[in-house]
């Protein structure tokens, strides 16, 4: 589950500076840093949920993180008597190339497959702050519930994700996670190491309890909820 | 606005404090009115009808009458008295506490279950729209439209779950009932014998007999659900769909007993010169009814029922009277199978035929009624049977919906089956004829020629008495 709290200008500035001076050692280092954290955070065998409120900052390289999560859920609006301002996103230029993925592209990328208009749609707000109802349009985001059905469709959507099947749902989010062309690497990291390794032949597929072997019988199976 | 809501909306789930059903029913209420005035009974907008509403769910408050516009009837939202300490009764969780809230990894579940029971409710209302025109009395056209009114109740008990448990899906969903109808070939009902039409009151009282028994059967087994607010809701829906019974039962006994008054009178089996429904024509009604009732409870086997069984959400008939482990683990149960040589048997496990047993029970039931039919008939020294007929017959969904077969179900070819057709179930020319009995008659206490009246009034008032005035 992810969230942020702080000055999204505060992050932005800081993404300026890293786009500014990528042949500055440290710069570099840093950027390579944050390329490194971001892809683990890709090949994680757990669910991934954003969480996008009022006083967060996902902005630029933050926003990585929202785009990463399997579910991003922005809350549209303010929280009832709240004085914090909505929630808002922020493309910067960290997100057109830095913090590629696995798979070589960028997470947008990798998010728009074959979708160029969307991709500009997003390139021309960089810089702008992004409300709920106008990220979801731009679908930077799974769903934007308001105040009023927020609490419900989070704790829902949680307990809905516990219920499936571990495997089955790193298998399922590893391939919606890479897309498209596979590289060596995602080869070895994404989604077809996810299919080989964990979904068929797991005992919550074929064991006793597992849910191919009670497939159709109408019992309910029972997993073994370590993911990893 | 808000503050006239729980005026205007009787309920027991504290509306008006509610933000979230508040919000909902703002925007669904109005297309509501809307869909009635479009959907519901034709001419009916400006007459007093004699109805009951319920104003609250006890003792004096469930049954209040009146004369009302039935576009200002106060549709509320009652659940029944929760249990304290109800326990879950079977499936995988038996003996947990029932959940308050929906469990969200059976939202998906719980969603198509009480869409598919919702949509049937305004389903039947346009189905009947056009019975008012039609009326064999003023007591009938009164029940007709109570039984309309409550439909449309049932809708809002349905409606009230999506809205308070479902989120942005739930609205969604609850505007979709709306904008669904009967028949549509665009945006059909859901279940078939929802898109039927219902157009002369024989049809009418079979399908309260049929059809609201389905409901009655559907909604006992909803009411048995670990998910505490619809088994509350369905339990007081129950005190309801009991009434629409009574209509069907005793409208199809008076006719019957006109019909037997009149074979007596002339002493012959065709009555229709007279002005009478054969008892012939009343067995072809219930074939068609009784057999597309047999396909609302679904195909015998089913993993989606044995899922809803498992995971707690829907249970059988008079679960708690069952004499077993309300698990079912491992049980085997023997359903029939159709083979090249006809019909044969294959043992499934009984998780999976859940189906079939609450069909079961709902035959039993039909049965009871159809012998308080054969009684009457008795009674007048008659020599003829009302059957229900054989399973096989007339199917169009599970096991039996691959094989022709007669009422008292020989398995047939296609061939025979089409010339048999015309033996069993209604005709063109059975419909024209009981069409042609459908005359309105309004004037207080008097019946249409085809039907007995009944034995006695609405809440204790004479049956000549004015159940709707025309203003």
């Amino acid at each position: 589950m992810f969230r942020t709290e702080g000055e999204a200008d505060l992050v932005a500035a800081c993404d300026t500076l890293l786009a500014d001076h990528p042949d500055n050692w440290l710069v570099r280092e840093i950027t390579l840093y944050l390329r490194r954290t971001l892809k683990r955070i890709d090949v994680s065998s757990r669910s991934l949920i954003a969480l996008i409120e009022p006083g967060s900052c996902f902005t630029g390289t933050l926003l990585e993180l929202a785009l990463a999560a399997d579910r991003s859920y922005m809350l549209d609006g303010t929280f009832e008597g709240a004085n914090t301002p909505p929630a808002t996103l922020r493309p910067t230029a960290m997100n057109f190339g830095p913090l590629p993925m696995c798979n070589g592209l960028t997470r947008l990328q990798t998010r728009f497959l074959g979708d160029d208009d969307a991709l500009d749609a997003i390139a021309a707000e960089t810089g702008n702050e992004l409300e709920a109802l106008n990220a979801e349009e731009l679908g930077l985001v799974t769903f934007t519930p308001d105040d009023i059905d927020w609490d419900d469709e989070v704790r829902l959507a949680i307990e809905a994700r516990a219920a499936f099947s571990p495997d089955a749902l790193t298998g399922m989010e590893a391939s919606l996670r890479f897309p498209g062309p596979e590289t060596i690497e995602s080869k070895i990291f994404a989604r077809l190491s996810a299919w080989q390794n964990w979904i068929f032949q797991r005992p919550n597929a074929v064991g006793e309890g597992g849910a191919l072997e009670l497939y159709g019988t109408g019992k309910q199976p029972q997993f073994d909820r370590k993911r990893v | 606005m808000k503050a006239d809501y729980n005026e205007s909306i009787p309920n027991n789930v504290n509306l008006g404090d509610d933000r979230r059903l508040l919000r909902a029913l703002e925007r669904w209420q109005p297309a509501y009115i809307q869909w009635w005035r479009d959907m519901g009974p034709v001419e009916s907008t400006d007459l007093q009808v004699y109805l009951r509403t319920a104003i609250s769910v006890d003792t004096d408050g469930w049954a209040h009458f009146d004369h009302v516009r039935m576009p200002d009837y106060r549709w509320g939202i009652f659940l029944a008295e929760p249990e304290p300490d109800r326990t879950i009764g079977f499936g995988a969780h038996k003996g947990e506490p029932v959940w308050t809230d929906i469990p969200g990894e059976y939202r998906t579940e719980l969603r198509r279950l009480i869409v598919t029971q919702g949509d049937t409710e305004p389903a039947s209302v346009e189905q009947q729209r056009q019975l008012g025109r039609t009326a064999p009395s003023l007591y009938d056209l009164r029940n007709l439209y109570q039984v309309n009114v409550e439909e449309g109740r049932h809708l809002w008990a349905m409606v009230y779950l999506l809205h308070a448990f479902f989120g942005r899906d739930g609205r969604e969903e609850a505007d979709e009932m709306l904008e669904r109808h009967a028949g549509d070939p665009d945006r059909p009902r859901i279940l078939q014998a929802f898109n039927e039409q219902t157009n002369d009151w024989l049809s009418f009282f079979m399908f309260t007999y049929f059809q609201d028994r389905d409901g009655k059967f559907q909604l006992a087994a909803l009411a048995e659900s670990g998910f505490d607010p619809l088994s509350r809701t369905c339990r007081f829906m129950l005190t309801e769909e009991a009434h629409h019974m009574f209509v069907g039962e005793t409208g199809v006994m008076r006719i019957l007993q006109r019909t037997c008054e009149l074979m007596r009178e002339h002493d012959t089996a065709d009555v229709r010169p007279y002005g009478g429904i054969n008892l012939e024509t009343l067995q072809k009604w219930i074939n068609f009814h009784y057999s597309i009732c047999l396909d609302l409870f679904g195909s015998e086997r089913s993993t989606n029922a044995a899922n809803y069984f498992s995971m707690g959400l829907k249970g059988r008939y008079q679960e708690a009277k069952l004499d077993d482990d309300h698990k079912l683990d491992g049980e085997q149960i023997e359903i029939p199978k159709v083979t090249a040589d006809g019909i044969d048997h294959e043992t499934i496990a009984a998780l999976t035929a859940m189906n079939l047993k609450l069909r079961q029970d709902y035959t039993k039931d039909s049965q009871r009624g159809l012998n308080r039919f054969n009684k009457m008939i008795a009674a007048h020294d008659i020599d003829f049977v009302l059957t229900l007929p054989d399973e096989k017959f007339n199917r169009g969904i599970g096991i039996f919906s691959e094989v022709h077969a007669s009422p008292d179900g020989t398995l047939l070819t296609g061939e025979v089956w089409e010339k048999g057709k015309r033996e069993w179930l209604p005709t063109a020319d059975d419909h024209a004829y009981v069409n042609s009995l459908m005359v309105p008659v309004t004037e207080p206490g008097k019946m249409a020629g085809w039907i007995a009246p009944p034995k006695r009034g609405i809440h204790g008032q004479p049956i000549d008495f004015e159940y709707v005035l025309f203003h």
